[in-house]
């Protein structure tokens, strides 16, 4: 008796306090006073943000001195991040979310957590194309995701698109990271928007047949395994190249020489890229200063800065690509819309799934 | 009436509280079971889930296996034998739990690739190109190696305790009655220490399938991998949480057979009559086998990446900013400490619970509590959050009260964090709280209460000091986990609040895990330190 | 009635039988009781009733006029006064000899714990152990500081349990006279457990049989011997008969 008792009063109080967490999420914040919320007079922008490189904390400082706005940072993953500004709600002290996919951009927007902002500045910097067509987020940079291919294995004579890859002579020859990630997925998805899922599917499939090896590792494992003569072309994105021509070690570089960059499909639909990029939060508190930070982001000086450091191509047209950048050529971009890649992202993961792509 | 009251004093009431602070995530997670399927979860059905689950079965049974063969064959040597270097391999062997098994992927992976160490060196010092597969450590078996190496000494501290404390007259008697060192090893050790094995071996199946760092960057998909395609990729929370709760289901069963295996034990206690085993030498090429082995293990656990690591420090020394490095060394002492404390605070009240009621039910609740550690980190993570939320939510009228302009405070404070510390490493702290209040038994409770002491006096005075081995062992092991911890801290923390796991973890996943040797090297140090001084406070215990 | 205990029944959670059936006691101020039986017959509980540590299904336990329970009233262990000594004695490891006696002293002041503290140590004749750790005792002398730290607060009965059962033989038949002589010398009611009928005779006032947890005979230590041989005769006789004889 008193065992059950106590059980009752154990499920009792669960049951009460699942019930508050619950009926909780439907109610109406009480404090939703919005209106005469001092938006100028802080002086600070809070900042989640996906990207974790060195570079940016160095344009953030600068952006603080220049404009006496502090930036405050949470670094994390881009999902989770995503997650937890919706989880804030009206409540969250994020500002500005910046991720380093377009799809995870799409994906934010979908979830009606950020705001549609405008300045001449930003439309002045940044081509629409690199917009949000509702101006929910805009484009910081570019990367590109290439062919490497082995200089004394692979003549650039025999490389032409992505869907060559697929072509018998290189089967046991390609290389390339699990589907888990999402650069991989954001080319997928691409290929959806241009192709029909029919021929993504294919593409994977034919992928798959050829791989050297079951996906691992990051980017810079797929070229180290071109030098390794586990195969003999890899896709990946070509800041990872760029670092590893700069590495301290000294090995790494000697893998980086030995290879080079093929920008596929110039005669067709033209090289995957996707960009980072960062749109204001629907309740930001320091609206102004995120906007401000965004122009400040994308102006040349910061532009400049993330071509030379990170290896990245900028989306600011005042502003040349670095010299390594440059000496890779010109190339023709993939042109859909940015939207496309988080659109079809889902899409993308299923057809990776039934085509056995780990 | 009166008779039952008294059974509901501050403590019960207390420990209840507690375990429903800690389960009330969770039961998110166990209602999300119960929502009709959709196409997703047909689609993981049809083509996926068959492969992960396998895949994390073999990952964490085959993990499960050689962490026991390991750490059990090193706790027999060490609490039986003497050999050249056994004092320092005693405490050293559990340096390789200061390694962040993601760290340890990333660096073994970077030793053994076609530009490590190993590759070069034969490459260019012997001109030797052999095929790069020998040398592939990212697959199953390179993951379980990994696992192994840096999670054996959860088996081995915990059996190494247990054996040293055994009775010597028993395992001598077997020993009298002619049975040589093989056959009372698996007649009597093996026997006697299946608790603390099974103890330890859940802690590592518990620390596999929660992982995520190692499988993801060596391309292997498990369960979890699942749980964040469907929640991520697919956008589509109903399905992962499916996936969780299918998760927190096989580790209910774990637990429960734990909980079998564990079975109806007399609980040994400190007893005043135990004799110390008398260790036996071994000499000649023995003993030096017995020391090669323990040396071999902590190389591969410890020395080769921590050397490594250091390389890596040499190699990028001045690539990085270092200046703020002082305040990530503060702020993961502080969050690890501070949660490291709750935690056993919380285990003591929650375990002297558990010891004091009775009935099938209320004996399992305390368990329910370690559910947490299970569950992916990121999970976790939402589950707080929401949580904090509403919670701020409660208390908006309060933070208007006293002038706050803001209505989330809890939940943009580091109280965040900590929790969900609490929540994910409950159970770490408890076990060992739970073996040390089984140890003592309820003697000794009954003793100091029949003499008048009430329940919290006998807790303070005779409780307590009594588990003063449990609870810093308890302390530790907590303190290094948050260390250590990396999904939870990324997404949980504070704005500009940075510790050396978010650093270390920032270089790493960019694919620089060069950059990140500094940071990880200083979460080696002062877990390793961390480890020395828990050995050092031991030892004078055992005086 | 110094001590009444009335119709005391009792069985733990998860099992069917009942660990104590229907019990009644009547003990006099100063009595030496024993509880005699077979292991597992419910010794044990018996004295974890009494102390607190259990809660039985009914009865009534009354000493000295306070009823420490019955269907109203349940009075936790440390309210009791009453003092255990148990099978493995249970001294805190932790504490010297002298921190163990004088930790059930409260609410007195320091000098006359230690007063009361030397005066224990006197009556188990253990004056110069005062400043040693349990485990650096024999059995022998363990088992007298946890006779001394069950007494030392004066409770108004005490329970032992099994007290010899740790011991050699030579050391048991020196302690049961001990024991005997410091019950008496502090005129303690009290109540213990054994398995050893020497131990009863020796020791008691009177003798309690418990079987399967129901009483099966009370009387002084004399009166028993009867019952004992009638029983004696009776189970040799169903051993015989049980046995096909093939004795040739
Ligand atoms: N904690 C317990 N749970 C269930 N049964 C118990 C428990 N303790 C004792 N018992 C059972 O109650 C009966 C009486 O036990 P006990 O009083 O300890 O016997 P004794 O002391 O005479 O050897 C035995 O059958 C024993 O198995
Ligand atoms: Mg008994």
């Amino acid at each position: 008796m008193k065992k059950l008792l106590s059980f009752l009063l154990v499920l009792g109080t669960l049951l009460v306090l699942a019930a508050c967490g619950s009926s909780n999420s439907s109610e109406e914040e009480p404090a939703e006073t919005s209106g005469d919320e001092t938006e100028t007079a802080s002086n600070e922008v809070n900042l989640y943000t996906a990207r974790h490189y060195d570079v940016d904390d160095e344009l953030y400082k600068k952006f603080e001195e220049e404009t006496g706005i502090k930036v405050n940072l949470i670094k994390g993953e881009a999902d989770e991040l995503l997650e937890r500004i919706k989880r804030e709600g009206d409540a969250t002290q994020a500002d500005l979310f910046l991720t380093a996919d377009a799809g995870r951009l799409h994906r934010a927007k979908e979830d009606g957590i950020l705001q549609s902002v405008s300045s001449d500045v930003l439309d002045e910097q940044i081509p629409a194309n690199f917009q949000d067509e509702d101006q929910m987020w805009y484009g910081l940079t570019k990367r590109a995701r290439v062919i490497m291919y082995d200089k004394e294995k692979v003549d650039p004579s025999e490389l032409s698109t992505y869907e060559a890859l697929t072509e018998d002579e290189w089967a046991g020859r390609v290389l390339i990271r699990s589907s888990e990630n999402i650069y991989n997925q954001s080319l997928l998805a691409s290929f959806i928007e241009l192709n029909g899922e029919e021929e993504a599917k294919e593409w994977a499939a034919g992928m798959v047949e050829n791989f050297a090896r079951d996906p691992e590792g990051g980017d810079r494992d797929q070229a180290k395994a071109i030098a390794a003569g586990v195969g003999d072309v890899a896709i990946m994105n070509t800041y990872y190249f760029g670092q590893m021509l700069n590495s301290e070690d000294p090995e790494e570089v000697k893998v980086a020489e030995s290879l080079d960059v093929f920008f596929p499909n110039q005669d067709t639909t033209g090289t995957h890229v996707n960009v980072s990029g960062a749109g204001v939060v629907k309740s930001a508190k320091n609206q102004e200063n995120a906007i401000k930070l965004l122009e400040f982001l994308s102006a040349p000086e910061a532009q400049e800065t993330f071509a030379s450091v990170n290896y990245e191509y900028p989306v600011n047209e005042a502003v040349e690509p670095s010299e390594l950048l440059q000496s890779w050529g010109d190339f023709k971009e993939q042109d859909i819309s940015m939207s496309a890649l988080g659109e079809n992202n889902a899409k993308a993961i299923l057809l990776f799934n039934e085509v056995g792509w780990k | 009436m009166q008779r039952r009251l008294a059974n509901f004093n501050i403590w019960t009431v207390g420990a209840v509280v507690i375990i429903l602070m800690l389960f009330l995530p969770n039961l998110t997670i166990v209602t999300g079971f119960f929502t009709p399927s959709n196409d997703n979860w047909e689609h993981m059905k049809e083509f996926v889930l068959r492969q992960f689950v396998i895949n994390s079965l073999i990952l964490t049974l085959a993990t499960a296996f050689f962490t026991i063969l390991i750490g059990l064959s090193l706790a027999w040597l060490i609490a039986q034998y003497d050999f050249p270097f056994r004092r320092f391999l005693k405490w050293a062997l559990i340096l390789p739990l200061s390694i962040p098994p993601f760290i340890g992927a990333y660096t073994y992976h970077g030793i053994l690739n076609f530009t490590g160490a190993v590759q070069t060196t034969l490459r260019e010092g012997f001109g030797m190109e052999l095929d790069p597969a020998y040398f592939d450590i990212m697959n199953l078996p390179g993951a379980i190696f990994i696992y192994t190496m840096f999670l054996y000494p959860y088996v081995y501290t915990i059996t190494q305790v247990y054996l040293s404390e055994q009775s010597a007259s028993l395992i001598e008697s077997t020993r009298l009655l002619g049975k040589g060192p093989w056959r009372t090893f698996f007649q009597v050790v093996l026997p006697i220490s299946r608790i603390s094995i099974i103890a330890g071996a859940s802690l590592v199946v518990l620390e596999v399938l929660n992982d995520y760092g190692v499988v993801k960057y060596y391309g292997i998909q498990t369960f979890t991998t699942a749980i964040f395609q469907s929640w991520f990729g697919l956008g589509d929370l109903d399905t992962s949480i499916k996936l969780a709760a299918s998760l927190m289901g096989f580790v209910i069963i774990i637990l429960l057979i734990e909980k079998l295996l564990r079975g109806r034990r007399q609980y040994s206690y400190f007893s005043t009559k135990v004799r110390p085993l008398q260790l036996i030498p071994l000499s000649g090429w023995k003993g030096f086998a017995a020391a090669g082995y323990g040396m071999l293990i902590l190389s591969l656990g410890f020395f080769i990446p921590v050397i490594q690591l250091i390389d890596w420090t040499i190699l990028t020394f001045g690539t990085i900013p270092m200046e703020e490095f002082l305040r990530y060394v503060q702020n993961s002492v502080f969050v690890a400490g501070l949660s490291a404390t709750l935690i056993v605070i919380l285990a003591l009240i929650v375990g002297n619970f558990a010891r004091m009621v009775q009935g099938k039910y209320t004996k399992l609740l305390p368990k329910l509590t370690v559910l947490g550690y299970s569950i992916p980190g990121a999970v976790i993570a939402v589950a707080v959050v929401t949580a904090f939320v509403a919670l701020d939510g409660y208390l908006a009228p309060v933070y208007m009260a006293i002038g706050l302009e803001t209505t989330l405070v809890l939940s943009v404070s580091i109280v965040l964090l900590l929790a969900a510390y609490i929540i994910r490493f409950f159970a770490i702290g408890y076990n060992s709280i739970e073996t040390g209040y089984d140890k003592i038994g309820t003697n000794f409770r009954d003793a100091s209460r029949l003499l008048g002491a009430g329940p919290t006096k006998t807790f303070f005075k005779v409780d307590v000091p009594m588990m003063k081995g449990a609870i810093i062992s308890g302390f530790i092991l907590v303190f290094i986990d948050v260390l250590k911890e990396i999904p939870l801290t990324l997404i949980l923390r504070p704005f500009n609040f940075d510790t050396l796991s978010t650093k270390a973890f920032q270089y790493a996943s960019d694919e620089k895990i060069m950059e990140a040797s500094q940071a990880s090297l200083l979460i080696v140090g002062i877990s390793a330190l961390a480890i020395v001084i828990f050995y050092k406070i031991l030892e004078k215990e055992m005086d | 009635m110094f001590v009444a205990i009335e119709d005391v029944s009792f069985s733990y959670p998860n099992t069917q039988a009942p660990a104590l059936d229907r019990f009644t006691l009547d003990i006099k101020k100063g009595e030496v009781i024993s509880i005699l039986g077979r292991s597992g017959s419910g010794k044990s509980t018996i004295l974890r009733l009494l102390a607190g540590l259990e809660r039985p299904k009914n009865g009534r336990l009354v000493i000295q006029d306070e009823t420490l329970f019955d269907d109203k009233t349940f009075l936790q262990p440390e309210k009791r006064g009453i003092g255990m000594v148990f099978q493995d004695y249970a001294l805190f490891p932790h504490m010297t000899v002298a921190a163990n006696i004088m930790f059930g002293l409260s609410g007195m002041k320091k000098a006359d714990k230690k007063r009361r503290m030397h005066e224990m140590l006197e009556l188990v004749e253990l004056e110069e152990y005062e400043k040693r750790y349990p485990h650096q005792l024999s059995g022998g002398q363990q088992q007298r500081v946890a006779i001394a730290r069950a007494i030392a607060p004066n409770p108004h009965l005490i329970l032992l349990d099994e007290p010899f059962s740790n011991l050699d033989a030579e050391l048991q038949g020196k302690i049961r006279k001990d024991l005997r002589e410091i019950l008496k010398k502090a005129n303690i009611t009290s109540i213990f457990v054994t398995h050893d009928e020497k131990d009863a005779h020796i020791l008691a006032d009177r003798i309690v049989k418990l079987k399967d947890g129901k009483m099966d005979f009370v009387g002084r230590p004399c009166d028993m011997l009867d019952t004992f041989r009638q029983e004696a005769i009776a189970e040799s006789e169903e051993v015989l008969k049980s046995q096909p004889v093939v004795n040739v």
